[in-house]
């Protein structure tokens, strides 16, 4: 379980979260909406730890994790997979190695069963045959997918998406998002998506709270998001692309 | 009242009269151009100091992560075989040149005094003490500099370093660890490779253009070098090794705003250390020759 508490974070002058709370739980899928710029994304840094809030509290399995230093904020985050909204692929690493690299790196398994893992991720994501390419040589889609594999081949408890089917196609979209659902069904993950695209919502969130101006605004299940009267998310259920 | 106080003195600037223009500008400066500066000034201080403390402890965190040497020793052997191996042919081209260069006028100025068999004395000493670390210093500075902000700039700008703190490595025992070390290690056998490709080529010269015997201008090295000349020279490698590495690396991680963002970040590397490069090569002599 994630939990932020009271969370404000300045950059400067711009006052960029203000008490922010918001929790979630596991094997749930909670989606964060917001416009552009909002700091959606920087929730999700916060979660991991890359960024410490100016106040309030990141609570992970119960544990505080802002007075932590870098080096104990390791083990926490390995309970995390994230997948980035420029995938953050090693770009000189083929397929096969990006997906096994922080294996190698972190976790002191054998070869055989890093393999095992990278090839069943890579059934998983539907790379068969391009496990010696390079991600330039991918398609967007199908580079997301490696990120997905990549955040999901630790085993984690949670997964965090920063806006996963930004820039796709509307095919890749839907392959995105139907790998994301089948992750509650097949995996038994929570995650967390940071998205601008509201059907994504719909589509594959238990919750979602969106974030306007700093503050969370709603924070409910997703069905009741049409029977909140705030008027900026009727505008938002109206435009269905948050373009602000 | 207020716009009849300023109406006249308007249309009188534009007449021309500059007694009032005068009055008028040193009323404005200090009030506000003064002021603009001064809060400039104290940000950029400001700005400054903090990238210096920002520094301070990334250099520090390079160095406290010595002790993974052995989990990363092939990054070590992968940058050890950028910096050192890949860079031989520019350190043998700027050397020979240099020290060709270097025989040929020092060789003509020897020559007014009639001193000239005094030519691999001074040539010896000046690539040894000077030119050889120097050159080779700069050059890395721009070969290896360059690589180590650009990439890491390009990492930093498609999150590839955040994916990195995001799955549990840091990236600087990863990524600046192991070319920190291995600059310490590879800048030593640089220098000397410099040193004597530039002692080889000044031998040359003296030779084809001067007409000394190399007898003569090989006795006038050796037996005339001391501990001090090579202790000079061979300091300014780890010396370079970690400024280089270092600076270059820190904005390499600093990189902001897109493409641009890395050009900008490894254009200041390569400028910082450079001038770093040349400023320790004059301390470094400095306080070495005098406590020696």
């Amino acid at each position: 379980m994630i939990e932020l508490r009271n969370v404000s974070l300045k950059y400067g002058e711009k006052e960029i979260l203000k008490k922010v709370s918001l929790t979630v739980c596991d094997n749930t899928i909670k989606a964060i909406l917001g416009p552009s710029g909002v700091g959606k994304s920087t929730i999700l840094k916060l979660m991991l730890g890359l960024i410490k809030p100016n106040s309030g509290q990141v609570l992970v399995d119960d544990t505080d994790i802002t007075p932590l230093k870098e080096s104990a904020l390791y083990g926490i985050r390995r309970k995390m997979g994230m997948v980035f909204q420029g995938n953050a692929l090693f770009d000189s690493l083929t397929i096969s190695q990006n997906l096994g690299f922080f294996l190698r790196e972190n976790m002191n398994l054998p070869e055989e069963e890093v393999n095992r893992r990278v090839t069943e991720q890579i059934q998983f994501a539907g790379l068969e045959g391009y496990e010696d390419q390079l991600p330039e040589s991918l398609s967007g889609g199908m580079r997301r997918r490696v990120a997905i594999g990549r955040a999901l081949i630790f085993k984690p408890h949670m997964i965090l998406f920063d806006e996963p089917t930004a820039g796709l196609d509307p095919v890749s979209s839907k392959k995105i998002l139907s790998l994301i659902s089948s992750l509650r069904h097949h995996n038994n993950l929570g995650a967390v998506i940071v998205t601008h695209i509201i059907d994504d919502v719909f589509n594959v969130a238990d919750s979602v709270a969106v974030l306007y101006q700093g503050e969370i605004i709603f924070d409910d299940v997703t069905e009741k998001l049409h029977e909140s009267k705030h008027q900026f998310i009727q505008s938002i259920l109206s435009d269905k692309i948050l373009e602000l | 009242m207020g716009s009849e106080n300023e109406k006249p003195t308007f249309t009188r600037m534009k007449t021309g009269e500059s007694t009032v223009i005068a009055s008028h500008r040193m009323q404005f400066m200090p009030s506000a151009v003064i002021l603009i500066l001064g809060k400039k000034l104290v940000l950029q201080l400001k700005d400054f100091f903090l990238t210096m403390q920002e520094f301070f402890f990334f250099s520090l965190k390079a160095f406290m992560a010595f002790p993974k040497m052995i989990r990363y020793w092939r990054d070590v052997l992968d940058q050890a075989t950028i910096c050192g191996t890949d860079s031989i042919p520019i350190v043998l081209v700027s050397a020979i040149s240099i020290g060709a260069l270097l025989a040929i006028e020092v060789g003509n100025l020897l020559e007014d005094f009639g001193a000239k068999t005094m030519l691999g004395r001074s040539t010896a000493l000046s690539i040894i003490r000077e030119l050889g670390p120097l050159l080779m210093g700069l050059m890395l500075s721009a070969r290896f500099g360059s690589r180590n902000g650009a990439e890491l700039g390009a990492m930093q700008i498609s999150e590839q370093i955040d994916a990195l703190r995001a799955f549990g490595t840091d990236p600087i025992a990863k990524l600046v660890m192991p070319r920190l070390l291995a600059a310490l290690i590879m800048f030593l056998p640089l220098t000397a490779l410099s040193d004597f490709a530039g002692l080889q080529s000044a031998a040359y010269m003296a030779d084809h253009y001067h007409k000394i015997d190399p007898g003569i201008f090989w006795n006038a090295v050796y037996p005339r070098l001391v501990a001090k000349d090579f202790v000079v020279g061979f300091l300014k490698a780890p010396v370079f090794a970690i400024i280089i590495t270092l600076v270059s690396c820190f904005n390499g991680f600093s990189a902001r705003g897109g493409t641009a963002g890395v050009g900008r970040s490894t254009i200041k590397g390569i400028v910082v250390s450079s001038g770093l490069v040349l400023i320790a090569n004059f301390y470094v002599s400095k306080i070495v020759l005098e406590n020696m």
